[in-house]
């Protein structure tokens, strides 16, 4: 089963004064069950808007979107997925403790269970010992791990994640990272935005980039690491001993080697030299602008 | 450190300036003559949109505004002074009229009306006006019939309008008392007697304590009355003629000790035979 | 909707609403001395003095926390993560005004209990001219309490369409006043004494705000408290109905609209 399937999905703000923004044009996009999917785009490419109408926030102007079969926003669909909104607040009032439980029952989760779950979800984010005390009182981080708790505490199938890693430090980014691939272990399906290109090569199974509003390219992560290869470079060992290092292009690779090997020196070692995703992403951004303009 | 010296310098300076204000201000606000205190009333149309569901509180309020206001007087002519301007009668008329139309059940603001308007303020029909109104709503009330009945006889001569009155306050507390108070004092000579019964009888009942005093007052006043007419009923039946001033009572040793009206006026003895006093009692006012 | 409500109440709680509505309280305690000034109505002043101060704090309450509710949710950006919760945004906003509409019971419940000390105080200093009927004090304190949760109803009702936190409040405050006096105006422009100074236009006009504004003068029974009025049970019967149907109204409004409202 399809864990998000997104057709033709489109939004228009209508702000004050009858200005219009397109922020949202026909992104059609299908995640299966088990993937680990990165949203990837530059601030304000509407990465946002698609989560908030996969989440009922904001409803769509064209298009539509299933959660598990089940159609977004509806409260049937809210059941399989946990959210962790952009920036995230919680009723700063109740303590972490109080909001998992909360989170809990009102996925009517069994009493016995949530405490277990609770438990683990605070000692996994390093909460247990600010479990009782009020939000309000928490860093920045400390809220984003919260957050990430209330993700985790029901066990849903899906997890939409806004910018998981943001506000967080070097330590928690790889406690996020992670997680991740913990949840892809278990064969959950994760789909989270972010603009940090390093994340996605990290945990994606997949990656889709939104420019402007617009789906751009949709791509497997390992697909565009070999793609990506743009030429070795090579290490040679010539009969003096003396090693010296050469830069081939791609389709030059074979008859090089070849060609070293005739003359009797040595391959001691071939590195290929990638345009990695931030090139990619970049080149991307760049056409983008290019052609809009 | 250098930061904190602006706002620790505004707040001494505020502090000191307030410390000098205060003891002016305070006696400003003190002496400030009464007719100013009792204010102005907006009209109680308006009174009644503003006040919301909150009638009752805005009537009770206006009530006690009056109350606080006649307070002062009484508490300044007490102290022997001449209160400097007359009480604004008129405005406390005003302000109790406007206080049963927010709430008609208000009974202060009947029973204290009834009291400066008929003695102070010599408003008799206007009085009973005030009562028939409440007598509307407060259907179970006897004090209303009781004062009105009262005014009826006392100071309106209307004995069988008083008799009326009196046998509804009859009907309503159950106490043949007041039926048939109205036939016992019909007469001109049985007046003062009404007049110290109907005020003990209320003294009595009285709690706040300025218009317990107010009632004190007078019913001291009646008494030193009803003392110089029992000694004139003396000299007329010893002498075979009326006295003619209560010097003469007292020269002749039928009046001990010298009556005082406790109003500051004098008590004479008017050509028909009646004993009255000057100031009608009602503390003099300057402007009278 | 019923974790909505706990953690309604438990944010109220929280706030310390709470030892605010203690420290207001505190005026109860000077009921008694000042209702002795009056000269023959003490226990009745006493009576008069302690609904309205019920009435008071029950309208601060309404009107702050009805009006503030939603709009500090969104404001404060707490509507993205409990929205998403498997909660529909109806039961969401029920259960946000049921937990308001629970606060404002227990508060008059408490006040009720403090104004029924401090009444009984005045009575042992200053017997009443009439026996207190304690029954009708409770309805007097119950219609107080449901007019205040029908203002809490339409506080939200505003808030949903609003941005900023001053519609609401003031939007509130101004169906509180006019709520108290469409009864009034109405009665006004249908005198015979009118039809000559006002336009059937302007008649209209008034009637037809009078029909949509509330009308919450019936809800008012301290005339029935203060001076043992028996009120007319039909009357209390159709109060109690108005105030059902337009709660649901407001309330059907405010989810409505709240359901077509977008996080952004």
């Amino acid at each position: 089963m399809l864990a998000l399937d997104i057709q033709n999905l489109g939004k228009i703000f209508k702000g004050k004064k009858r200005q219009i923004v397109d922020a949202l044009q026909g992104v059609s996009l299908t995640v299966p069950e088990g993937e680990v999917f990165g949203f990837l785009g530059p601030n304000g490419a509407g990465k946002s808007t698609t989560i908030k109408c996969l989440m009922g926030l904001i409803r769509p102007t064209t298009g539509s979107a299933n959660i598990m079969g089940v159609a977004a926003g509806t409260e049937a669909s809210k059941r399989h997925v946990g959210y962790l909104p952009e920036n995230p607040a919680f009723y700063d009032y109740l303590s972490a403790e109080e909001y998992l439980s909360f989170v809990g029952r009102t996925f009517q989760m069994q009493e016995s269970l949530l405490q277990r779950r609770r438990e683990e979800a605070l000692k996994l984010l390093e909460l247990w010992d600010a479990r009782k005390r009020p939000i309000r009182g928490y860093s920045k981080g400390m809220v984003q791990r919260v957050g990430l708790a209330q993700v985790l505490i029901h066990d849903p199938s899906v997890y939409i994640l806004d910018e998981p890693m943001s506000g967080l430090d070097p330590i928690g980014r790889a406690l996020v990272k992670e997680i991740i691939l913990d949840l892809k272990k278990r064969g959950k399906c994760v789909f989270f935005s972010t603009h940090i290109t390093d994340d996605v090569e990290k945990v994606c199974d997949r990656v889709g980039i939104l420019l402007h509003g617009q789906l751009k390219l949709v791509e497997r992560v390992d697909t565009i690491m070999t793609q990506g290869i743009v030429g070795y470079q090579i290490r040679i060992r010539n009969s003096d001993g003396k090693s010296v290092d050469h830069q081939v292009t791609k389709d030059m690779l074979d008859g090089f080697i070849a060609g070293q090997v005739a003359s009797g020196n040595e391959v001691v070692l071939v590195e290929p030299r990638r345009k990695n995703l931030e090139d990619l992403f970049l080149a991307l951004v760049h056409n983008g602008a290019g052609s809009s303009s | 450190m250098n930061s904190l010296r602006f706002p620790a310098g505004l707040t001494i300076a505020g502090l000191l300036i307030y410390l000098m204000l205060i003891g002016p201000f305070t006696s400003f606000m003190k002496n400030k003559p009464l007719v100013e205190k009792l204010g102005y009333m907006p009209s109680v149309n308006v009174l009644r949109s503003l006040s919301g569901d909150q009638k009752e509180l805005a009537g009770a309020s206006l009530v006690m505004k009056v109350l606080m206001y006649f307070g002062g007087i009484v508490g300044k002519a007490q102290e022997g002074r001449v209160i400097s301007e007359p009480p604004d009668l008129q405005g406390m008329s005003r302000l109790l009229h406007g206080a049963v139309k927010l709430d008609p059940y208000n009974i202060d603001a009947y029973y204290f009306a009834q009291s400066f308007l008929t003695w102070d303020a010599r408003q008799f029909k206007v009085a009973n006006a005030l009562l028939d109104y409440g007598m509307k709503y407060r259907t179970w009330d006897w004090y209303l019939p009781f004062f009105a009945g009262f005014n009826s006889a006392y100071f309106l001569k209307d004995y069988a309008k008083a008799s009326e009155y009196y046998k509804k306050a009859g009907e309503l507390s159950g106490q043949d008392l007041h039926r048939s108070l109205a036939g016992r004092y019909m007469q001109e000579a049985g007046q003062t007697e009404l007049a110290i019964a109907y005020l003990s009888a209320i003294e009595k009942g009285e709690n706040n304590p300025a218009m317990k005093k107010n009632y004190q007052i007078r019913l001291y006043a009646f008494r030193e009355l009803h003392r110089i007419e029992l000694a004139c009923d003396r000299f007329r039946n010893e002498q075979g003629i009326m006295p003619v001033s209560v010097a003469q009572l007292q020269q002749q040793g039928y009046l001990d000790p010298e009556p005082v009206d406790p109003y500051g006026g004098r008590f004479y003895i008017d050509s028909s035979g009646k004993v009255k006093t000057t100031s009608k009692f009602a503390f003099a006012t300057k402007n009278k | 909707m019923i974790t909505i409500i706990q953690i309604t109440l438990k944010g109220i709680f929280r706030d310390r609403v709470f030892q605010g509505i203690m420290a207001l309280a505190v005026l109860f305690l000077f009921i008694p001395s000042a209702a002795s000034l009056s000269m023959r109505q003490v226990t009745e002043l006493s009576i008069t003095l302690s609904l309205s101060l019920i009435s008071f704090i029950l309208l601060l309450l309404a009107v702050f926390l009805g009006s503030t509710s939603l709009w500090k949710d969104m404001e404060r950006r707490y509507t993205f993560s409990v929205l998403s919760l498997p909660v529909s945004r109806t039961s969401y906003l029920l259960g946000r005004f049921f937990g308001l509409a629970l606060f404002l019971l227990m508060t008059s419940a408490l006040l009720g209990t403090v104004a029924g000390l401090v009444i009984k105080v005045a009575s042992g200093i200053y017997p009443p001219g009439r026996p207190i009927v304690w029954s009708y004090l409770l309805l007097a304190v119950i219609f107080a309490t449901l007019k205040y949760i029908l203002l809490v109803a339409a506080a939200m009702l505003l808030s949903t369409v609003s941005t900023s936190f001053f519609l609401p409040v003031f939007g509130t405050i101004c169906t509180f006043l006019a709520s108290g006096i469409t009864q009034q105006v109405y009665e006004f422009v249908h005198s015979p004494a009118s039809a000559n100074t006002i336009s059937p236009f302007l008649k209209t006009v008034a009637t037809g705000v009078y029909y949509i504004l509330p009308n919450l003068s019936g809800f008012d029974l301290k005339v029935n408290a203060i001076y043992s009025i028996p009120p007319s049970g039909y009357g209390l019967g159709l109060t109690l109905f108005y105030f059902i149907s337009y709660t649901a109204m407001l309330l059907g409004g405010a989810a409505l609209l709240f359901a077509r409202r977008e996080m952004k």
